[in-house]
């Protein structure tokens, strides 16, 4: 285990989800000091890490490096840190996955608080698809449409090999959503077994 | 790698407002392949609709085969088909040689049936994408279609929306047309708000060009995410010509240009605004392009007006290149409304669409050779649009021109550096 505080590339790396090349090249830049050591015994500090994790944060709000770079020059670790617990811009911090499974009715709408049956606005899920009304109807179905979870949903089929699917109606919630994603690792792994 | 941006004319008008173009032409780094490329991680997304039946599909699925066959066991794929139902065919796994053989089964099993539910199949590709998110590489859904969003969500400007959304969360959408039933508005407008490329494919015979071409593109990217900044003083209004997404923050327009491939070019037009002055003041503007990667290194570009009597604005000299960029601009999307308008049966609005942009051109033409061309292009199509067209010539003028504004080649490819006399 690394001192307190302290954390070799790697550890750097798993943390912030940014590779350790792109680390190395962040401190060529300058937008990183150089750490303490050499080689393999080289360690990066807390400093590092709020940093990496501020231009991280910067990076999803599409700001090229140069900017970056203005905006964290001079700043102390204090203010790093102050700056990556300000709310950021317009919800971009929020993942692709869940923006995509809020649009499609799985998930929750930014800035909102988990609800126990989170949906999309009504306007979305009017034009969401119902497998069992006909195509014309859907686009221009009238807002008085019975808003009861059945009749928005959508069956997910997922080939899990040749002759195994999983089928999925939608909306789920986060959780499940999360679940069914370990289902899926669960269920290929197995299924990569029964091949070998 | 180079950066560069230039001005039609330095002179501004003291007591009118004056309008100058600015063309910036970027160029990217050539690849450096010593350690391999970065891995990809792309969705297929194919319509499977009954119109789709036949060629169309069974030379898709084959385009989507040989795709798969060129990527690496790091890369990452996807298949997603959809009708009015969305079936994911071969949820994002690594391309090992498995995944591939049975990637290529699946597929085989694929027919068509159903109605169109373009967005819900588009948006699941890109949940297949954003799963596995590459950080290095390229994370991209490519959506092939024949056809309307007929079912699920159908608004354009929705469908656009999502699509920027996702792009700044770096899953980039790329659209591929076939036939003459899809809607290339709504196709062109999803990959350009998506960051990725918008193909028109004619006859079903080009489908697996299309489709090598732009994974071809995804696995030569040498910078991601790259956008140029253009600062100015306050008074100066920025408006980006091409039609690539634009963000305007107080002092600070950013023009989105997306993933690079190695060496290539794209040349944006942007319109500048200027207030009254005084003789003798000067005015700036800086331009900075940067990328996600840095392989960019923030250059940066200034460029200066002058306020200066109107005798001497009349009499300043031309940079023909920036005249000859933004006309090309204006024709492009002067055909583009004209195509709009013939195809609702405005056939004199089409008519007045490309003659008056013709006029504007003449006007400033001289005897510049390039810019007489484009001009007798323009001309020569008018009464081409003030009649009824086949919906192929609609689509190719359409495409043409999503192409001039895109910075893409004629086939919709990526336009690369020529050779100078500099470059090895």
């Amino acid at each position: 285990m690394p001192a307190e505080n302290e954390y070799s590339l790697q550890d750097l790396a798993d943390l912030t989800e940014v590779t350790p090349r792109t680390i190395r090249y962040y401190v060529a830049q300058g937008l990183l000091s150089s750490p303490e050591g050499a080689g393999p015994g080289t360690r990066y500090s807390e400093g590092h890490l709020v940093r990496l994790r501020l231009i991280r944060q910067l990076q999803r709000e599409h700001l090229p490096l140069a900017e970056i770079r203005a905006r964290i020059a001079g700043l102390d670790d204090e203010a790093i840190t102050e700056l990556l617990e300000a709310p950021t811009a317009a919800g971009v911090n929020e993942s692709a996955v869940d923006y995509i499974r809020a649009v499609l009715g799985g998930g929750v709408a930014p800035g909102q608080m988990q609800a126990p049956a989170p949906m999309p606005g009504p306007s979305l899920l009017r034009r969401m698809a119902l497998p069992d009304m006909p195509a014309a109807a859907a686009p221009d179905a009238p807002s008085t449409a019975p808003s009861s979870i059945p009749d928005r949903s959508q069956w997910d089929r997922i080939s899990l090999a040749p002759d195994i699917e999983l089928h999925i109606r939608r909306p789920l919630s986060r959780l499940q959503n999360k679940r069914v994603d370990r289902l899926l690792a669960i269920a290929r792994q197995l299924l990569e077994e029964d091949q070998s | 790698m180079t950066f560069n941006a230039r001005t039609d004319r330095r002179l501004i008008r003291p007591t009118h407002r004056s309008l100058r173009f600015i063309l910036a032409e970027i160029t990217a780094p050539a690849s450096r392949r010593e350690h391999g490329r970065p891995p990809v991680n792309l969705a297929f997304v194919i319509d499977r609709s009954g119109s789709m039946s036949g060629d169309k599909l069974r030379l898709a699925k084959q385009a989507v085969q040989e795709a798969i066959a060129r990527l690496h066991t790091d890369d990452r794929f996807a298949v997603v088909v959809y009708d009015d139902q969305i079936d994911l065919v071969v949820p994002t796994t690594r391309a090992t040689p498995e995944a591939r053989r049975e990637a290529l089964d699946q597929l085989a099993r694929i027919d068509a049936r159903g109605s169109t539910n373009l967005g819900g199949g588009w948006l699941h590709g890109c949940e297949q994408v954003a799963l596995a998110l590459s950080e290095e590489g390229v994370n991209r859904c490519l959506l092939l279609t024949d056809g309307l969003a007929n079912v699920g969500i159908i608004d354009h400007a929705e469908l656009a929306r999502h699509a920027a959304e996702l792009r700044m969360r770096v899953v980039s959408t790329s659209t591929f047309g076939v036939g003459d039933d899809f809607d290339e508005v709504l196709l062109q407008g999803m990959a350009s708000a998506g960051g990725g490329h918008f193909y028109y494919i004619a006859s079903a015979a080009t489908i697996r060009d299309h489709i090598t071409s732009e994974v071809g593109e995804t696995l030569d990217v040498v910078a991601r995410g790259v956008t140029l900044e253009v600062v100015t003083p306050d008074g100066i209004r920025v408006e980006a010509l091409s039609t690539q997404p634009t963000l305007q923050r107080g002092d600070r327009t950013e023009i989105t240009l997306g993933d690079l491939t190695s060496e290539e070019t794209v040349s944006i037009v942007l319109r500048l605004e200027f207030p009254y002055g005084q003789i003798g003041d000067r005015l700036g503007a800086v331009l900075s392009i940067g990328d996600r990667d840095g392989a960019f290194r923030e250059d940066s570009v200034k460029l200066a007006w002058e306020y200066a009597v109107d005798r001497e604005n009349d009499a300043q000299e031309r940079d023909r290149a920036v005249d000859r960029a933004v006309a090309a601009i204006f024709a492009a999307r002067a055909r583009q409304e004209a195509v709009g308008r013939n195809r609702r049966g405005e056939f004199d609005g089409a008519r007045h669409v490309v003659k008056a942009t013709a006029r504007r051109i003449r006007g400033y033409a001289g005897r510049d050779q390039e810019l007489r061309r484009i001009l007798a292009e323009l001309e020569n199509e008018v009464e081409v649009m003030a009649a009824p067209m086949m919906e192929m010539s609609r689509k190719q003028a359409y495409y043409e021109s999503a192409n001039v504004l895109g910075s893409r080649d004629h086939a919709g490819s990526a336009v690369k550096a020529r050779p100078g006399p500099d470059r090895q």
